[in-house]
């Protein structure tokens, strides 16, 4: 069965991105249409404004029609936020059959002791992944059946979220017209789009840095093995510069984005910047040192604390294929020599090498979420299994 | 040239509570004081004039004497407008002591912007603010809460007088009573330390220790007491440190520095004196800096007054040079004895003097904090780790 176009909508801290996938014969995925809009009414990824957010996804979808020469009625949502969080539920099965053998059933069994999770009522289970599979006391086995046991326990791990900080991003795609087919979370959807099947397999983390917050997503032998996200994103730098050099939030972005780097540059050292005069404003003159040393605290403090995150899980010594930045804040100068510094490990930038058409975009590693959405929804679609459970997506998705 | 011109010392009464407080102590303190008031509402200006205080008018264009109903949304704009107007009182003008009484619409709305602007042309702040009465409503008391980080961010030093610590037996008295009360008490306390300042007497601090102290000493809580009769040296002493403004003693156990005014007659012997500073180091901390001043005015024969400034926030390296043999502070400042947790005070001058509570959360202020090891990520980083920018 031929795959429809499929919509993705992440409604960003910073910028609103509708992206539009169609897959070619091969089943490659192809963006056909991107829309890109300022964001306003949204803080750390949570909503706080529903009307002047549903501006941004109104403008994007525009523009993504447009493009795509498709009409979108029906997306899929990126969500994110500091309320989104990672557990690891084990499911036990006893093999009853009198030869011990793991059959088919057994695994389909275990597998739903272990989605059966227990959470508040205000949360809500976003992906539950399979990590991997233990027979009796030998972890670490990927395909279970035939074996012979007593115990056969699966690790699944639950990624939630607030109910009611999705709803809203969800009442905001409605209050556009567009109905939501399913949320996922943005690092899940960002690991698709950037990471390769190697990468995956010698162990990497992606750090996905946003505007609001930064989520990280880790995979050791294949397997996801921590995941989460941090409410500390670009918008804190700016932010950090528009209290420290008194200036506008804009004002500071664009300073940012012009002179900002993420290490104290002994080149930069000495070197003032020129902040041309604006309307009630005199020019003035800053230093490149204040500047950077105000984004380098900031950003190393970020580190520092997804270093201890992705400790705390035990994933750091087995990453050999390092870290990849992506991300709108993955083209701040030098980021990935401060990674590389306080994580101590090999860095590099990472962009949507999954899908094809966006070669052309400017910044195509902001495009990571969105376009791994699109990713994400080819995968359930063909039910590939690596996330359930299955949800009922795209009937009639598109109409031409 | 008077010696108020000479001291460049100028009293800033701010808002109608700020102009009552600064003609009070204008009332208190005798001729030669340099005062100026500052409100939106003409009547009260007028009635601070018939005090003898003179009083500018803010935002005459806008608000038209009418004063700002409590906005202090107004009360910043107009002193954002009309702080050119202030310029002619300020020739001359070292420090200003800049009284105020928060939770109204000029004291809360112009203090902060009026004490930014004295920093931005380099004239020392002494801020003192008093927060309303508790019977004044919960709307008051957010408002006022809500500009203190405002000023501690500008202020080079600031003392907050919770009014509701005035008293210990609030319940009898009527509310213009208690108010007038209020008001006499800490102008009584602000004129004596305004002598200190400004007339030392026989014992004479040092100039540069004292603004050291008062200017660079960061938060601080100040606290009064009087007696009369033969025992006064001991009784205005336990008075002190009953004063619900030191938190009952506490302030004055935990602080890292002390600045002591006693102001009294003719009559003062100087046993007395050795009384009061001998009981006052049996409370205070072995390594506490105590510094002390005396003010002599026949006016006062037969009483003596004291006023005390607990520095718990502050640290030997405010001093100067010639004071750095002092022994290091061993207890770090607590911070939970006062309202607002000061800054890193030792780059006051040289870095962003941002405070850490809510002003300095920028455009996360009104979103749900991102905490980590009891720490607000949303405030800036080199903020809470007391980077000193280079300017």
């Amino acid at each position: 069965m031929a795959i429809p176009p499929i919509a993705a909508l992440e409604i960003g801290t910073t910028r609103t991105v509708v992206c539009v996938g169609e897959t070619d014969e091969s089943g490659r995925m192809k963006i056909t249409g991107v829309g890109s809009y300022p964001t306003t009414g949204v803080r750390k990824g949570q909503v706080i404004d529903l009307t002047q957010a549903r501006v941004g996804v109104e403008s994007a979808a525009k523009q993504a029609e447009k493009m795509s020469a498709v009409s979108i009625w029906q997306v899929l949502l990126a969500t994110s936020g500091g309320h989104i969080q990672a557990a690891v539920n084990p499911g036990m099965l006893t093999i009853r059959s009198a030869d011990r053998v793991v059959s088919k059933e057994d695994i389909e069994e275990v597998s739903e002791n272990a989605q059966t999770i227990t959470l508040d009522n205000e949360r809500q289970v976003l992906h539950t992944i399979t990590q991997s599979f233990t027979v009796d006391d030998q972890p670490g086995i990927v395909k279970p059946e035939g074996m012979r046991c007593k115990v056969l326990t699966l690790n699944v791990m639950a990624v939630h979220g607030l109910k009611s900080r999705i709803d809203n991003a969800v009442s905001v795609a409605k209050s556009a017209q567009l109905e939501v087919s399913d949320v996922a979370f943005s690092g899940v959807c960002a690991a698709l789009a950037v990471l390769t099947p190697e990468q995956k397999r010698n162990g990497v983390v992606l750090l996905d840095l946003g505007g609001g917050t930064t989520n990280y997503i880790a995979y050791c032998n294949n397997v996801i093995s921590a995941v989460g996200c941090i409410a500390i994103g670009g918008d804190h730098v700016t932010n950090d510069i528009a209290q420290a050099f008194n200036m506008t939030q804009s004002r500071a972005e664009e300073l940012k984005r012009a002179e900002g780097c993420a290490v104290l540059d002994p080149e930069a050292s000495g070197r003032r910047v020129v902040l041309p005069a604006q309307v009630g404003f005199e020019e003035r003159m800053l230093s490149c040192k204040a500047l950077n040393t105000v984004i380098n605290a900031r950003m190393d403090e970020m580190f520092c604390v997804l270093r201890s995150k992705l400790d705390d899980a035990g994933v750091l010594p087995h990453l050999g294929a390092g870290m990849v930045l992506t991300g709108g804040g993955a083209y701040l100068r030098k980021v990935s020599d401060l990674a590389h510094r306080v994580f101590g490990l090999p860095c590099r930038i990472g962009l949507p090498v999954n899908v094809d058409g966006v070669d052309t975009v400017e910044q195509p590693a902001a495009l990571s979420t969105a376009a791994g959405l699109v990713l994400y929804g080819q995968m359930t679609f063909e039910d590939r299994g690596l996330f359930s459970p299955l949800r009922n997506l795209f009937k009639g998705v598109f109409r031409r | 040239m008077s010696q108020e011109q000479q001291s460049g010392l100028l009293l800033l009464g701010v808002g109608g509570g700020g102009c009552r407080l600064a003609a009070s102590v204008l009332s208190s303190y005798g001729s030669g004081l340099r005062a100026l008031g500052v409100d939106t509402d003409a009547l009260s200006n007028r009635e601070a004039a018939a005090g003898g205080l003179n009083c500018l008018l803010l935002g005459g264009a806008l608000l038209a004497g009418h004063g700002t109903g409590g906005d202090a949304i107004k009360g910043r704009m107009v002193a954002q407008e009309d702080m050119r107007n202030l310029l002619p009182h300020l020739q001359g003008v070292r420090t200003v002591a800049v009284l105020a009484c928060l939770g109204s619409g000029t004291g809360g709305g112009a203090t902060p912007e009026i004490i930014k602007s004295l920093h931005d042309m380099g004239i020392a702040t002494v801020c003192f603010v008093t927060l309303p009465f508790a019977f004044e409503g919960e709307a008051r008391r957010k408002a006022a809460e809500r500009v203190l980080p405002m000023i501690e961010a500008k202020a080079d030093s600031m003392v907050v007088i919770a009014l509701d610590e005035l008293f210990s037996d609030a319940g009898e008295g009527l509310l213009t009573h208690a108010i007038q009360a209020a008001e006499g008490l800490v102008a009584a306390g602000l004129t004596l330390l305004w002598r200190l300042l400004s007339k030392p007497g026989f014992i004479r601090l040092d100039a540069e220790r004292l603004h050291a102290m008062v200017l660079k000493g960061g938060n601080a809580r100040i606290g009064f007491s009087s007696s009369e009769g033969p025992n006064r040296a001991e009784q205005a002493v336990e008075t002190l440190r009953a004063c619900r403004l030191l938190r009952s003693g506490d302030a004055l156990a935990k602080a890292n520095a002390l600045l002591v005014g006693i102001l009294a007659g003719s009559d003062l012997r100087l046993a007395e004196i050795g009384e009061v500073m001998g009981k006052l180091r049996g409370v205070c901390k072995s390594d506490c800096n105590i510094e002390m001043g005396t003010v002599l005015d026949p006016r006062y024969d037969g009483r003596i007054e004291l006023v005390a400034l607990a520095f718990e926030s502050w640290t030997a390296a405010v001093m100067p040079e010639s004071r750095k043999d002092s022994p290091p502070v061993l207890e770090p400042p607590v911070v939970d004895a006062f309202p607002i947790q000061s800054g890193n005070r030792k780059n006051r001058g040289k870095s962003s003097k941002l405070s850490l509570n809510a002003s300095g959360r920028g455009k996360f202020q009104h979103v749900e904090p991102t905490i980590n090891d009891g720490e607000d990520l949303d405030v800036p980083t080199f903020l809470r780790r007391g980077i000193t920018l280079e300017r």
